[in-house]
């Protein structure tokens, strides 16, 4: 047996917030033997002791301390309505850390992170992990939801330099999505440049790339697909990208979940 | 305290004990180092390796359903030179127990398969995939002619004649004991059943078909009972041993497949929810001692 464990654990949840309508953080405690993460990093969660629904449901790690882990849950289905449907002290048979290749730190001293949704998740555990290891860096966040009160925003003052928020109501922030406020910051020059971080619905990550790439040195996403094993071994998370000159399927779970945002063949990806 | 010794044999092969990783969920074996102890298990049955790479189908892949789960891999796999170089000595070098799933696919193919498995002689146990639901040529169209199967179980043994054989069938098939029969009279060492069982779903607001192909394979609980009825089929059909394989979701499952007269269990779909699972068979199987499972009925079986 290899020497690190990654479950399955027994996690105890200490403690869980509606943050929003849709969207609960919840706090478990880091089980004894728990080994570290990157950002890009997740676990999986078996919801229930049946075979109702089957599969474990995979959650980017929000935040990792040496005693809790945090994740943020939005209501989706079944899955999701039993995690936010648990209390203090439920326990949950989880797998992780899983992913292979996070984040990379940023190479030079400004950030721009650019959230959808739930896709604050890895971005926020990005932002703080460089908090953390002290790196001089300067973070950005621009982060879209659809309506004001859908925004975290308690979670994104502590965490990021700068943020701007952008709703689809016009509720709060920049009236439109993430990427129409990418594309004005770009053109009136207010946009930072550097490295590009994302994470949200592929149709955003994918005009977001369209719109902004270029402006900056690299963009990495962080990618989503149903899963079954999330160690790479069914195939069933499967990405179309640009590897060295040839068209080859990348697992999700495991050759990411971070990957640069160009190599990605958008057109054979679907929904 | 192991109170028996779960070993047991199919054909020339031996195994710690008969509790199997199924093709496919356990992918290389080795992606699940840090989930399941793999020294533990009877054996791992690798992804299916055709001759050549296979991408596997574009599109989605993977369905849940009530109890159940559809997909559309199409194989992919690295292919049986990086197979043999790189995948499976990683895997005989963790500690575990091969059992290497080779696709049929066409003939010409397939002899180049057979002598490339021969060629690594590392190989003394196989599963012939004559059953895959989700690639054109080969794969079922195969599995579901008796003439075939016994074709290519023979063209196996001829090729590892060292080695176990073992023909997964196909449950997409108006009688299983046919092809059973069949895989018996080519000289399989053992049967295993079942693969997928054909199946598929619409989504959306249009009610689109979910998968490019339209049709998938359906695997986990949804399908132990057609398994069950499977094995219990073959094994009073056949002499060889039956591996079975099919929604085997806890020990209860285990046992009511030992007690239709399975050789050997395959987990596979439960892997993804329960890791855990194979090792808990493996224990039960352990603490039971040399009585074996309640209901287990002495077959008797020809020596090959
Ligand atoms: C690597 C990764 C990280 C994720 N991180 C987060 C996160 O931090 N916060 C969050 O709220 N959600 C996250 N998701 C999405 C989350 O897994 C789904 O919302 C959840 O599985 C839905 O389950 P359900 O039973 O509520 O919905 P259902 O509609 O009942 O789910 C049906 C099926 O679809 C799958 N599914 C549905 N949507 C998705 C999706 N977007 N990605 C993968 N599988 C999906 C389910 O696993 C299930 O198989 C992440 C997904 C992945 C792959
Ligand atoms: C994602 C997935 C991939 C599979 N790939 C293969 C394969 O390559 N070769 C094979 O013989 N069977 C394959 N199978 C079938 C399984 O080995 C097993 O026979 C079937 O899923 C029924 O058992 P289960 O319900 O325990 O999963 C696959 C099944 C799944 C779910
Ligand atoms: S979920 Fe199995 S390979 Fe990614």
């Amino acid at each position: 047996m290899s020497a690190v464990r990654k479950g399955p654990w027994n996690a105890v949840l200490r403690r869980t917030t509606r943050l929003s309508p849709s969207c609960s953080l919840l706090v478990f405690e880091r089980p004894e033997g728990f080994p570290g993460a990157a950002p890009g990093h997740f676990v999986s969660i078996r919801v229930s002791d049946s075979t109702t629904p089957l599969l474990r449901r995979p959650y980017s790690i929000m935040d990792l301390t040496g005693s809790s882990l945090s994740l943020l849950v939005k209501a989706v289905g079944r899955g999701s309505a039993a995690l936010r449907a648990a209390r203090a002290g439920d326990r949950f048979d989880m797998i992780g850390p899983l992913g292979g290749v996070p984040f990379p730190a940023p190479a030079g001293p400004e950030a721009v992170l650019v959230a959808g949704g739930t896709g604050l998740a890895p971005l926020l555990f990005a932002a703080r992990s460089w908090r953390r290891a002290r790196l001089a860096v300067r973070t950005t966040l621009i982060y879209g939801a659809a309506t004001g009160n859908e925004l975290l925003r308690d979670l994104v003052k502590a965490a990021f330099g700068t943020y701007r928020f952008a709703t689809i109501d016009g509720g709060a922030g920049f009236h439109g999505d993430v990427v129409a406020l990418c594309r004005d910051l770009v053109s009136r020059g207010r946009m930072p440049a550097g490295t590009l971080y994302s994470c949200g619905p592929r149709g955003m990550v994918r005009a977001l790339d369209e719109a902004a790439g270029s402006h900056f040195s690299a963009h990495y996403t962080s990618l989503e697909e149903i899963m079954a094993c999330g160690v790479g071994a069914c195939r069933g998370c499967t990405v179309p990208v640009r590897s060295g000159g040839e068209r080859v399927l990348k697992a999700i779970c495991s050759d990411g979940t971070v990957f640069s945002a160009g190599d990605i063949l958008w057109e054979e990806w679907e929904e | 305290m192991k109170a028996r010794d779960a070993a047991f044999s199919i054909g020339p092969a031996k195994f710690r004990n008969p509790v199997f990783l199924a093709s496919g969920p356990a992918g290389y074996g080795t992606e699940y180092e840090e989930l399941i102890d793999l020294r533990r298990i009877g054996a791992v049955v690798t992804k299916t390796v055709t001759f050549r790479p296979r991408a596997g189908n574009p599109g989605r892949r993977l369905w849940e359903t009530s109890a159940g789960l559809l997909n559309s891999i199409g194989l992919e796999n690295v292919g049986a030179e990086r197979f043999f170089a790189e995948k499976l000595p990683r895997l005989v070098e963790a500690g575990a127990r091969a059992v290497v799933s080779l696709g049929a696919e066409g003939w010409d193919e397939y002899r180049p398969l057979l002598d490339a498995a021969a060629a690594a002689h590392i190989v003394d146990a196989v599963e012939l995939n004559l059953s895959c639901p989700n690639v054109d040529c080969g794969g079922m169209s195969i599995g579901g002619d008796p003439a075939l199967v016994e074709r290519y179980v023979r063209a196996a043994r001829e090729a590892l004649p060292e080695a176990a054989i073992v023909a997964k069938l196909t449950p997409n098939t108006a009688d299983i004991t046919i092809l059973a029969r069949a895989a018996a009279e080519g000289g399989a060492h053992a049967v295993t059943a079942i693969n997928t069982v054909l199946g598929m779903d619409l989504r959306g607001p249009g009610l689109e078909p979910v998968f490019r192909r339209e049709r998938a394979g359906l695997s986990g609980p949804a399908i132990f009972p057609v398994a069950l009825d499977a094995v219990w089929r073959i094994a009073r059909a056949v002499d060889i041993p039956v591996v079975a394989s099919g929604g085997i979701s806890s020990v209860e499952d285990a046992e009511k497949f030992f007690a239709a007269g399975a050789a050997a269990v395959e987990v596979g779909t439960a892997i993804f929810y329960d890791p855990g699972l194979p090792e808990r068979i493996v224990d039960a199987l352990e603490a039971r001692g040399a009585a074996g499972p309640p209901g287990a009925k002495p077959r008797k079986r020809r020596k090959r």
